[in-house]
């Protein structure tokens, strides 16, 4: 329980074996390797050449990982791949592939397919941009050649204009008497509301620079046509269109191509990236290794449970190791791993979700755990959901028997709110909403006898139920920092922050209770001295250390004022009620809404079917959402407000690279 | 003027589910710029920017919640036909529904404001995703304060 306890090591071992022991420390999963806080530290020369040598192995695993699995088709889903279905293979495999693998005339191909690509895709890109300027040159009567070439005398070019300015460009043009019979304009058809018309103008070549005035004046913008365009605009269209389409069954060819590579390669490319990224791993890893002329050093912290099973499997590699195992020093700042059991570990993740905590603080996972499991009840609160999230996790755990660690805890832990919820749903009537009410009147009397608390009529008696669990947990958690204090020996201010405001608050309540009748009378004079106890220590406390009587005493009533924090930390806990309340109404709302679909003739059935499954289906996502955040919160604001900071460095220990393949030691 | 305790109470049903429902439309609008913005970076993160683009949509629920709880009491889901009102009640019914409709409206623009910003910061640190789904959440207790406040009012109000 708690945070797990940790051992240096101190490995001291012979050059010629290191890429054995670092192979065993990644392989064990259970060492975090000390990196060296010098700046003038070099790594050992013989990994610096491992890491260069790999991280060009990795760059080609990269670029093809890029280029290629954009075209290729995964046959196992992504779902199952995430619950592990993946091939199992062992480093040894992988090494033996990595060596009959050619990475290089794998690039090669890719690069050569992937450059033959974007050439025919310039190609054709360029092809239909021709087609469409043809195709706006249609009205050109003549070889375009006369534009792109000229004759001796003649030439001639083309340009866009606006339908506006077309008469004052023709009046333009008409205007040189001089030089009437030399020029001829020819415009696309076009209607008035165009915004560019084609225009092309023919001159001769003796008077082209007052053409191009003329032009430029009447705001014609030209277009530059290729130079390669020579026959008439239909003739040379003809010719790229063909050629549009040859380029097009070139592009879809190297396509196919492309995917065939890639359904060849990317399984062994992606075996080769956890392949490398573990050796990367490893390499770097060890990279803050000491040595000497021949012998190097490696620090790393290991779970003191693991310490003599590494040791073994250490040893076994030869002679010439040392491995020496100390505990922590004072002034060291091991990181933190948390070690529950299997009832609490699924919780672990809330915890790091937040923050770890340090290695010699407390871990909060096993009090918040049973908090969080009936809050989350509280807030899905519904028998059904409750079975439809136990019974579609049960069978995600008989389909996949290979799901990660990790994500598995992951889904335990909704495992296990589904029982809460289940009870909680039982005792407040709630079965898919009212669905027992509306649909199945039998079964009413059954939901009745079971019910303890009745949301729907008698709203208050939830909403204290809520708080007097808020009150609990808030309590608890002050408790929790008065024993943390007090293990460290801070005997004041353990009575002044948390025992004091524990018996004001403890006091309330009883006072309270007493006070409404529903505990025996003494207990408001109980409750009533435990307030006055706790809010005088909470005074004398405040004031500790000030020497002005004045400022103690303002002091102390600005930490009794204080107490509107805990005011609110505890109606905080109302939405217990709240979400709880909303789950049941959204499902109360889908069952009438089907219902209500159920009138209609004939089809009414179908509908209403639909309209309930699909509707609890999104209640279900839209509900679990809120109810996993809600706790969460009153977890990290309300509870870990109290005695919780977190700040640990989270236990990273050297692992293996396992994004696309199970690796089995 | 038989008929006005029945409009004020309907009214008060349109002003939940139609103001939360803006707040929540604004607020996943807002958050959802931001998600497209980190996809378009990593596409992978599809997973975890949908949750925090839902985070503000619950608001939008909460006002239907609340308007479908006045149409029941009213009667007029199912064929039973409404209930009769005074003037009185119509607007004890409207003066319930406000707290879920104002908060609603304007937590939900909040909320997606801070999903927008928490989404940003999964784009930089995805391993931070419980701390970004914490934050907007902060907002959302307002809205569930407000919730509970327009149900227990609801309740409170005697009809038929």
């Amino acid at each position: 329980m708690g945070v797990a306890r940790l051992k240096k090591a101190e490995l001291y071992y012979h050059k010629s074996v290191h890429e054995q022991i670092a192979a065993v420390l990644q392989e064990s999963g259970a060492c975090q390797i000390i990196s060296t806080s010098e700046e003038t530290f070099t790594p050992p020369a013989d990994i610096e050449a491992l890491i260069a040598k790999t991280d060009e192995k990795l760059s080609d695993v990269r670029y093809l990982t890029r280029t290629l699995t954009p075209h290729y088709v995964d046959p196992v889903p992504a779902l199952d791949r995430m619950l592990g279905e993946r091939p199992d293979v062992t480093m040894t495999e992988l090494e033996e592939l990595a060596a009959k693998t050619d990475l290089k005339a794998v690039c090669e191909k890719t690069r050569e397919t992937e450059r033959e690509t974007g050439d025919v895709r310039v190609k054709l890109s360029e092809a239909r941009m021709n087609v469409s300027l043809l195709s706006a040159l249609s009205f050109f009567p003549y070889p375009l050649s006369v534009i792109t070439e000229g004759t001796r005398t003649v030439t001639g070019l083309t340009g866009t204009i606006k339908a506006a300015n077309i008469s004052g460009f023709k009046a333009a043009l008409g205007d040189f008497s001089k030089y009437k019979d030399d020029s001829e304009l020819i415009i696309a058809p076009y209607d008035e509301k165009a915004q560019d018309v084609y225009a092309a103008v023919i001159y001769s070549r003796a008077i082209e620079p007052e053409i191009r005035e003329v032009c430029a004046k009447n705001g014609l913008s030209l277009v530059e046509i290729p130079a390669s365009l020579t026959g008439t605009p239909d003739e040379e269209k003809e010719k790229f269109t063909a050629s549009v389409s040859e380029l097009e069954a070139k592009e879809a060819e190297l396509g196919r191509k492309m995917a065939e590579i890639a359904q060849a390669n990317v399984p062994t490319v992606q075996k080769l990236s956890d392949y490398y990224n573990s050796l990367a791993n490893r390499y770097n890893g060890m990279a803050s290794s000491d040595e000497t002329a021949s012998t190097m050093l490696t620090k790393f912290w290991v779970p003191a449970e693991k310490a003599d099973s590494l040791r073994q499997s250490i040893e076994a590699i030869g002679t010439d190791i040392e491995l020496t195992y100390s505990a922590p020093a004072p002034d060291e700042e091991p990181p933190s791993l948390l070690n529950n059991g299997d009832t609490v570990r699924p919780f672990n993740i809330l915890t790091e979700l937040y923050s770890s905590p340090k290695y010699r603080g407390i871990d909060p996972t096993p009090l918040l755990a049973p908090f969080f499991w009936i809050f989350f009840g509280m807030c899905l609160g519904d028998a059904g959901y409750a079975l439809v999230v136990c019974g579609t996790i049960l069978w995600v755990f008989r389909k996949y028997k290979k799901i990660a660690p990790g994500v598995k805890d992951f889904i335990k832990l909704f495992l296990f709110c589904s029982v809460s919820t289940f009870i909680y749903g039982v005792i407040s009537g709630s079965f898919f909403g009212n669905f027992i009410d509306s649909f199945l009147p039998p079964l009413i009397p059954l939901k009745n006898a079971l019910m303890l608390v009745d949301p729907m009529t008698n709203p208050m008696q939830v909403l204290g139920i809520s708080l007097l669990l808020g009150v609990i947990h808030l309590m608890f958690g002050l408790l929790i920092a008065c024993y943390d204090k007090l293990r460290h020996g801070e005997f004041i201010d353990a009575l002044g922050n948390d025992l004091s405001w524990f018996l004001l608050i403890v006091g309330l309540c009883l006072y309270g209770v007493g006070l409404g009748g529903m505990l025996p009378p003494h207990f408001i004079q109980v409750g009533g001295g435990m307030a006055g106890l706790g809010a005088v220590i909470i005074f004398i406390y405040a004031g500790k250390g000030e020497p002005n009587w004045f400022k103690k005493i303002i002091n102390g009533f600005l930490a009794l004022y204080g107490s509107t924090s805990y005011l609110g930390d505890i109606l905080s806990y109302s939405r217990l009620l709240a979400l709880g309340f909303g789950s049941a109404v959204i499902g109360m709302v889908i069952n009438l809404l089907g219902g209500l679909a159920a009138d209609i003739p004939y089809i009414g059935w179908l509908i209403a079917v639909v309209v309930i499954i699909g509707g609890h289906i999104f209640s279900i996502a839209i509900n679990i959402l809120g109810s996993f955040v809600h706790p969460l919160r009153l977890q990290y604001v309300e509870f870990f407000g109290k005695f919780y900071t977190g700040g640990g460095e989270p236990f990273t220990p050297l692992t293996l690279s396992q994004e696309y393949v199970n690796v089995r030691s | 003027m038989e008929h006005l305790g029945l409009s004020l109470a309907l009214f008060g049903a349109a002003l939940a589910a139609a103001l939360a429902g803006i707040g929540s439309a604004i607020g996943i609008g807002v958050a959802g710029g931001a998600a497209a913005g980190v996809m378009t970076e990593d596409p992978n993160k599809f997973g975890s920017c949908l949750i925090l683009q839902a985070l503000p949509g619950t608001q939008g629920i909460y006002g239907l919640l609340i308007a479908f709880f006045v149409l029941n009491k009213l009667g007029l889901l199912g064929g039973a036909g409404a209930v009769a009102l005074t003037w009185n009640q119509g607007l004890q019914i409207l003066a319930s529904c406000l707290p879920i409709a104002v908060v609603g409206w304007y937590s939900a623009i909040w909320q997606g404001k801070t999903s927008a910003a928490s989404i940003q910061m999964i784009s930089k640190k995805p391993e931070a995703m419980g701390k970004a789904i914490i934050l907007p959440a902060m907002v959302e207790t307002y809205a569930v304060l407000a919730l509970l406040t327009s149900i227990l009012m609801l309740m409170g109000v005697q009809v038929g």
